[in-house]
């Protein structure tokens, strides 16, 4: 599960053509995918949008990773299938559910693999949305990393101390986490009270509305292949409708 | 038999870098070792070894005569007591008692025994007075000897302190300097990663120096702390004391002050204006 | 050796803060100056105070940590106590001992142009005080990459980058070496050296090592338990009685000196300088 989370979301620096696109591009474009995802309505036209997800994919030279992450994924998938007969439905709309479901993850992860937390940063702060929520979801992403090397050494350094935490029953397993999950949070905490001291030491909230140093400029390829995402959506769409 | 050896390891990291590179490496019983070197050297790596935590890439690893990819790392720690550089990542009890006991208990000691090697580790390392407090609400120095005291507790074979003076202030490095005296004297195996010369300075260690992962030098302190340039091509620096003596010409190193006085009174008679 | 340009551009006068909700005080009675042009370092034990008399120093006291606070702290002419941090920010720069928890941003361009971002000035002004800053500090060719992947002296370089952006008079550097190996250790205290000689930056350094600092600095303030114990020229204070009281280390070379008990002259504060001392003084 934690897999699939990861290699879902992270991103990989590429030069791809998508990868260069205005990130507000490829949020349209994984928006799209999602939402010919959610109006397919019988397994032709699932299958229809998943194909044409593995199209910017492969330009993306992430194709293999985000057929990894749907690999990940497959088990869930059996899952809502199983749900969705004991609920009554029929095989065929329950594998269009798993198909609709694994598409979904396909389109997310296309987004999160090709786009830069800086990118997302940049774009949702043109999103208008409010510049706290935006530096700290920005913050924490930034900190993912160094969190991890945090865990993994306490966890080394309770390993030293003999906590096998491979061994005993759920319960055991679950307490045995204690030891690891308090250093973390307490390192977590007085990280933030550490950041907090340099925000302040570099004038953060000095101004209602602070500058930015880059902004998001839209080129002509940009708008080309906006076009191409609108046009080739709204084309699906019209299929879907009034053909399959 | 060597208590500690490492045969020709080498390790790679996830990031493809080659952390170790063919080291050779033997530590014997009631020995005394430093091991120095810049940061990104392979001092950790080294140390992490040692208990199983990583296990070699090619080469073997031996604790006491045993193959460290036939054991666990709870096994060998018995054996190994590593304490970590930062304190922070391994505190998390109510009190300072319980947190010696996590590990006497995860390895299997019975509880009147943990009891009984509790109360001697807080004895022993003056920690009696903090007893009932909260590990994460000590200093930094007192963190530290805590630490320290939680793996003597259950007495392991060799202590392996990593980085142990990095940012301690004068006084708690003068008393980390004491404690480790006092283990020399106990006869321990001791082992201390640092990059810290002028705090090892005393102990006069047999000294290994490493850099890029492998060992360029093995040898007694005096031969290495005096090498200015193998020092300074593994990005340490040498303590004044050893400067003093190359830059004086001196034939024979100053352990402490008091011996480059003495020198210098001898060289030089008295003092004339 | 540093020139002092004879102005006071920090003043304690009398200060007394005690932390909310404890009942000693941090640190009491601090009296001292630095002038524009100086290097003065600040030493003592841990939990002497001087974490809390450079956080009075830059408004983190008593804006973000409120307290009892008495007597005044001067900044470039401005009192602490009634100027908001972000104003103080744009005078004092302030590093902090973990490189890592000072850097937000994804990319360190970004995290440079952080504090002038956060000051609302012009993108392109922005972008031009950024290039300056990475030229300054040589790490221009780190831009676009992310603070996670730097090494420990390129994180603190990256640092110092994003305070300088704010054109400060002032660099204040709580312990910038304790987390750090010998080399950069080293580093560090000498872009010091070289920002206040070439930019005329006035730094304030907390450090323990004293033999790192001690040859840089035109005046050193010993701390212990919330007081300021001896204060002066370093060689005065190094040379004093008083400074094994403050449980701090000497030298090796000054305590060299303290046993010989020469006194021709200027001592010395490093190996070289004794070096060179000797034959003048002793012959057999």
């Amino acid at each position: 599960m934690a897999k699939v989370i990861y290699e879902g979301l992270k991103f990989r620096y590429k030069t791809t053509l998508i990868h260069r696109l205005d990130p507000r591009v490829k949020m349209v474009l994984s928006i799209a995918l999602f939402a010919l995802a959610l109006l397919g309505s019988n397994f032709y036209q699932e299958a229809i949008t998943f194909v044409v997800t593995t199209v910017p994919a492969v330009i993306a030279k992430s194709l293999r990773r985000l057929m990894r992450v749907v690999a990940l994924s497959v088990t869930f998938g059996v899952f809502v299938v199983v749900i969705n007969l004991v609920a009554g439905g029929t095989i065929v709309e329950s594998i269009v559910l798993a198909v609709r479901f694994l598409e979904i993850v396909a389109s997310t992860s296309l987004f999160f693999v090709t786009t830069s937390p800086d990118e997302l940063e940049y774009v949702l702060r043109w999103l208008r949305m409010p510049r706290d929520f935006v530096f700290a979801f920005a913050t924490s992403i930034r900190f993912v990393p160094v969190l991890l090397m945090d865990l993994t050494q306490i966890i080394d350094a309770q390993r030293s101390r003999g906590l096998e935490l491979d061994k005993g029953g759920p319960i055991k397993r679950i307490r045995n986490l204690i030891p690891v999950l308090i250093p973390l949070i307490v390192n977590s905490l007085v990280r933030s009270g550490e950041l907090a001291e340099a925000m302040e030491s570099r004038g953060y909230g000095a101004v209602k509305k602070p500058t930015s140093m880059n902004t998001l400029r839209m080129t002509v390829r940009d708008w080309v292949a906006l076009a191409i995402v609108l046009l080739g959506t709204t084309a699906l769409i019209w299929l879907y409708l009034y053909v399959l | 038999m060597a208590l500690i050896e490492f045969e020709d390891v080498s390790y790679k990291m996830p990031n493809d870098v080659m952390a170790l590179k063919h080291v050779n490496l033997k530590v014997s019983r009631g020995e005394l070792v430093a091991i120095v070197g810049g940061n990104g050297a392979g001092k950790t790596t080294l140390l992490k070894h040692m208990n199983g935590l990583l296990k070699p890439a090619s080469g073997t690893v031996r604790v006491d005569g045993r193959l460290i990819t036939e054991f666990s790392v709870a096994q060998l720690s018995k054996l190994v007591g590593l304490v970590f550089q930062n304190s922070d990542h391994q505190l998390f009890a109510e009190s300072v008692k319980e947190e010696i006991a996590f590990g006497l208990r995860n390895f299997g000691y019975q509880p009147s025994e943990v009891e009984s090697r509790v109360q001697y580790a807080m004895r022993r390392f003056g920690l009696e007075s903090l007893s009932e407090r909260a590990p994460l609400t000590l200093s930094g120095g007192e963190k530290k000897r805590l630490c320290i005291a939680l793996v003597t507790a259950w007495d392991p074979v060799v202590l392996a302190l990593d980085e142990p003076t990095v940012g301690q202030d004068h006084l708690n490095k003068m008393r980390l300097l004491a404690l480790v005296k006092k283990f020399i004297e106990e006869r321990r195996t001791v082992i201390i990663v640092s990059h810290d010369l002028e705090f090892l300075w005393p102990l006069q260690p047999r000294t290994v120096v490493m850099a890029g992962g492998r060992v360029v030098a093995d040898g007694p302190a005096a031969s290495i702390f005096n090498n200015f340039a193998l020092l300074e091509s593994s990005g340490l620096r040498q303590p004044q004391l050893a400067r003093l003596a190359l830059a004086l010409q001196s034939s024979t190193p100053f352990d402490n002050v008091d011996e480059a006085v003495s020198w210098l009174k001898q060289r030089y008679g008295s003092y004339h204006v | 050796m540093v020139i002092a340009l004879g102005r006071t551009i920090v003043e304690f006068d009398d200060f007394t803060f005690a932390y909310a909700g404890s009942p000693t005080p941090a640190v009491q009675h601090i009296t001292f100056s630095v002038e524009e042009g100086e290097i003065a370092v600040l030493a003592g034990l841990s939990g002497s105070g001087k974490s809390t008399i450079l956080k009075a120093i830059n408004g983190l006291i008593p804006h973000i940590y409120p307290g009892e606070y008495s007597g005044a702290v001067r900044v470039d002419g401005l009192t602490v106590r009634d100027t908001p941090t972000y104003q103080l920010a744009k005078k004092v720069g302030f590093l902090f001992q973990n490189p890592e928890n000072q850097i937000f941003m994804f990319t360190v361009e970004r995290d440079i142009a952080f504090g002038l971002e956060n000051m609302g000035y012009d993108p392109k002004v922005i972008r031009e005080k950024t290039d300056w800053a990475m030229d300054l500090l040589n790490i221009r060719d780190l831009a676009k990459r992310s603070p996670s992947e730097l090494s420990d002296g390129q994180k603190q370089r990256v640092a110092i980058a994003g305070s300088l952006v704010m054109d400060p008079k002032i660099l204040v550097l709580d312990e910038p070496t304790s987390l750090l190996d010998p080399k950069t250790a080293l580093d560090v205290v000498n872009l010091a050296k070289t920002l206040n000689r070439e930019l005329g930056l006035t730094v304030i350094l907390v450090e323990h090592r004293l033999e790192l600092v001690s040859t840089i600095a035109s005046k050193m303030i010993v701390v212990k338990d919330g007081s300021i114990l001896l204060q002066g020229d370093p060689y005065e204070v190094l040379f004093s009685d008083g400074l094994e009281d403050a449980g701090l280390s000497l030298p090796p070379i000054v305590e060299l000196q303290k046993k010989l008990g020469t006194k021709v002259g200027k001592p010395a504060l490093d190996v070289e300088e004794f070096v060179k001392e000797v034959p003048k003084v002793w012959h057999s």
